[in-house]
């Protein structure tokens, strides 16, 4: 892609976007944890909404790490993101209520060593390298823990025998052969490695923002806004799988907040598209250009 | 990928200076004394096998001969696609045939992934260069070296003219096979690390029977290998920013540093997986 | 026995469904431009070649096969958990994955174009409308084809890995093996097909792709046509002989000496592929011959 790309000017200050991306996340996730407190799931979508808030923020890293031109595709920055972010998330989930700042701290932790590593080590020397892989870092472990939230109605590892619903226990009983141990949902989000899916569901969702909206004309507020339609798309499919885990009312609550939320971006994004496009054409010919041969 | 701005190594540089090999040493250090504090000796051994897996994966994405966006138009040699997914092809298809064989012993289920990884890319290799030769026309030539150093064919004549050259020559198939042997090996030997720890302190955790933690212990062996694998294979592919020829090429020198990387990055890494069920 | 007859029946079903999928994707990536050829689309119009092509940049073709792939399986599992019949579940899975590559195809398409305004290339509805479908077409084929290979490897032939997580693992296979072939078949030959035959595109061309075809403009159902004649199956053949080999080698193999009996045929089938390479490298060497004298001058 021998597109030049240029660094950001104008719009809204990355510090904004992090710290807006980043508490808007945790607060997302602590009311999803409100399933826990209350003995309910409907407020798995929260765990959706929270995902969605952190990919905005990371797409937004992604398109400041990628101004330096770091040699591979945007993709595998999404790649590296999700890779670290998925192991900083299953550590985290042991410590119940605090897992999200575990997770924030421990990907921030990995995120700046492998940042050294390919800034020092692999001499890539780009000023935000460990930065932006810190932020990434964190953004996988806090998309995955959302998405995990939504799909499974809590983000911990431990025993939290009082949310399966009757139907689910027995399914789970049939499921792994045993009514007694390892059933709850989010053993059951483990061992059915749906987290496989999160994990991509995630990672493609980051990068499809800056991937899709690179070139001389890109704009901050498309990028976001494609980014924000990724993630409620995601959260679309999240909460068809979340039916087969968490009670169907809850499932079905998150997947009309994402249809929603889908409409609405997908719609705006199109909308900031025409905007910016030179011009929008049906079933038109290819306009004469002057200095075309 | 050269008109992308950004500073860049022009080649010249394979070494590692002194200071951020020392702090990757204490780094390394650091982690294995955490590790040794708190997973005795299962974990121990568990990390150290990490660690070599991270290596085999770090130094194998070296060999995959990928050319990026110009390979896709014969204009220089490789496979047209990112190294970084192409090494994870390889090496995941190998995970799946060592999963498969995890119970026929740690070694015939590393030796069976690598088999795994490279029948894949010898099996992609051998495609490329049949499209291109009996779908383009083109035979295989490389831009970095005079000569084949497996065959000793003369390429700089088959380079057709404005292109660095085109196809996978013999060196670049060899090295293809080559990384995806190693990549099976190492995604392999990462996953029945975990898994060997998983099975052993799951049941325990979670208050329950061997047979009822199986299929977490697998399905969160399987996404953390999947995960370092990831890691690993992208930080490989920013040592060498993204495209190379095959062991042949300049870039391959690079090497060292890579390993030192992916050395830090799997007990990193490691040290969190294995310490999930630990603490 | 009867085992080992059902396993390779299984085994060759896969295989034959690899190959459907394979060929599926590669003429879906050529229609939409998604992987390296993308960079050639994404190029012309600042050279000043606005053209009527799908430029549907995704991500690399592996990741986004990935998640295609993965979320079809995932989405089949959990309809699974549900008690849902199988088949149904696979069909519910692809479609709604294939749901989610359709959106994903025209937001990427809408941005990058937009983001090209600079240099006047406008945004063709027509475009999204007729091709999006089509690549959604043939994606449900790929997807449909693979997530039924995972669940046949999970469920008939007894691998641990859950199915979600096969389909990360072959999704990424899939694309890799796909973008692999196909790419330089679409990249080179088709998008330029007025450069010389035999010979790769001189870097000075680059941006030069061919806009019109035998009547009025080309579009992407037109390079959709060309790739489905040998990019698409050979791609298609090389998906299915790594799933089907690789499938071969452990349910014929896998009992003999303790397992080691899979590693040798595996060995072997490697070492026949490195021959056979070997083989077509010489014969193209000896029948296309250099294109220019030897020993004159060395390339820097």
């Amino acid at each position: 892609m021998s597109v030049k790309i240029e660094v950001i000017e104008g719009g809204i200050p990355h510090q904004k976007i992090l710290i807006a991306g980043l508490v808007l996340a945790v607060i997302g996730l602590y009311l999803s944890y409100l399933n826990v407190l209350l003995g309910t799931q409907m407020f798995a979508f929260f765990g959706g909404l929270a995902a969605i808030a952190a990919l905005v923020w990371g797409s937004h890293s992604i398109k400041i790490l990628a101004s330096y031109g770091i040699g591979t595709g945007v993709p595998s920055a999404g790649m590296i993101a999700f890779g670290s972010g998925v192991i900083a998330f299953l550590f985290a989930t042991k410590f119940g209520v605090l897992a999200p700042i575990v997770a924030i701290i421990l990907a921030a932790i990995i995120g700046a060593i492998l940042g050294y590593l390919a800034n020092e080590v692999l001499s890539m020397h780009i000023p935000v390298m460990i930065k932006s892989l810190t932020e990434m870092a964190v953004v996988g472990a806090l998309t995955l823990m959302g998405f995990s939230a939504m799909i499974s109605g809590s983000f911990t590892f431990s025993a939290l025998t009082s949310t399966p619903t009757s139907v689910i226990g027995k399914l789970l009983a049939m499921f792994l052969g045993s009514p007694n141990a390892a059933t709850t949902s989010f053993s059951l989000y483990i061992g059915g490695a749906l987290i496989a899916t999160v994990f991509l569901l995630g990672a493609i969702a980051i990068q499809h923002g800056f991937n899709a909206c690179l070139g001389p004309g890109w704009k901050q507020d498309r990028m976001l806004m494609l980014t924000a339609e990724c993630g409620f798309l995601s959260m679309i499919v999240a909460a068809v799988m979340s039916a087969a885990l968490i009670n169907p009312a809850a499932a079905i609550l998150s997947f009309i907040i994402g249809l929603v939320g889908w409409y609405y971006t997908y719609m705006k994004y199109i909308e900031l598209s025409k905007r910016d496009a030179a011009s929008w054409l049906d079933a038109k010919p290819i306009p004469e250009v002057v200095e075309g041969h | 990928m050269s008109a992308l701005g950004g500073p860049k190594p022009a080649g010249g540089s394979t070494g590692i200076a002194p200071v951020p090999a020392l702090v990757s040493l204490v780094i390394f250090v650091i982690i294995f004394a955490v590790m040794y504090m708190f997973g005795g000796s299962l974990g121990m051994t568990a990390l150290i096998g990490i660690v070599i897996g991270g290596l085999l994966i770090g130094f194998g994405v070296h060999f995959v001969p990928v050319g990026g966006a110009p390979a896709a138009m014969g204009q220089a040699p490789g496979i047209a696609t990112g190294v970084a997914m192409l090494a994870a092809g390889g090496g995941l298809a190998g995970l799946f045939g060592g999963a498969w064989a995890a119970s026929q012993g740690t070694v015939v289920a590393v030796v069976t992934g690598a088999i795994g990884g490279g029948l894949m890319l010898a099996i992609t290799c051998f495609f490329v260069n049949f499209i291109y030769i009996y779908g383009m026309g083109i035979p295989a030539a490389s831009g970095k070296v005079k000569k084949d150093p497996i065959t000793g064919d003369s390429q700089a004549e088959y380079k057709s003219q404005g292109t660095e050259g085109h196809g996978l020559p013999f060196v670049s198939f060899v090295g293809g096979v080559i990384g995806g042997i190693l990549g099976g090996a190492g995604g392999t030997l990462i996953y029945l690390m975990l898994l060997n720890v998983y099975q052993t302190s799951l049941p325990g955790v979670m208050k329950a029977t061997a047979a009822q933690v199986a299929p977490i212990a697998v399905s969160l062996a399987g996404m953390f290998a999947i995960g370092m694998f990831l890691v690993i294979a992208v930080l490989a592919a920013y040592n060498i920013t993204g495209t190379i020829e095959g062991p042949h090429d300049p870039k391959f020198k690079r090497f060292p540093r890579a390993l030192v990387a992916s050395a830090v990055a799997s007990a990193l890494c490691g040290v969190a997986a294995i310490l999930l069920v630990m603490v | 026995m009867v085992d080992i007859v059902f396993s390779i029946g299984i085994t060759a079903l896969a295989g034959a469904l690899a190959t459907v999928a394979g060929a599926a994707e590669d003429v879906e990536s050529d229609i939409g431009s998604q992987g390296d050829p993308n960079s050639q689309v994404q190029l012309a119009p600042q050279m000043g070649y606005i053209h009527r092509i799908y430029n549907k940049a995704i991500a690399g073709e592996p990741p986004a096969w990935g998640l295609w792939i993965a979320l079809g399986a995932g989405i089949a599992w959990a309809f699974m958990v549900m008690q849902l019949n199988p088949i149904l579940a696979i069909v519910l899975g692809a479609g709604l994955a294939t749901f989610v590559q359709g959106v994903y195809s025209t937001t990427a398409y809408l941005g990058r174009t937009a983001s090209l305004s600079k240099f006047g290339q406008p945004v063709y509805i027509d475009i999204i409308k007729s091709m999006t479908t089509v690549t959604m077409a043939h994606a449900f084929v790929a997807i449909f084809a693979t997530v039924t290979i995972c669940y046949l490897m999970n469920a008939a032939l007894g691998h641990p890995f859950p199915l979600p997580l096969l389909g990360l693992v072959w999704g990424i296979a899939l694309g890799a093996a796909g973008s692999a072939t196909g790419n330089p078949y679409y990249g080179k030959e088709r998008q330029y097909q007025t450069q010389n035959f035999g010979a790769g595109v001189p870097i000075s061309a680059s941006g030069n792709i061919v806009r019109y075809a035998e009547a009025g403009e080309r579009n992407s159902l037109d390079n959709g046509f060309f790739t489905a004649k040998l990019g698409g199956p050979a791609s298609g053949v090389c998906f299915g002989l790594i799933v089907f080999l690789e499938l071969w080698r452990t349910v014929l193999f896998e009992n003999v000496g303790a397992g080691w009996g899979a590693i040798i045929v595996g060995v072997i089938i490697i070492l026949i592929f490195t021959v056979m390479d070997r083989f077509i490298e010489v014969w193209a060497r000896k029948n296309y011959g250099p294109y220019t004298k030897p020993t004159e001058e060395t390339s820097s």
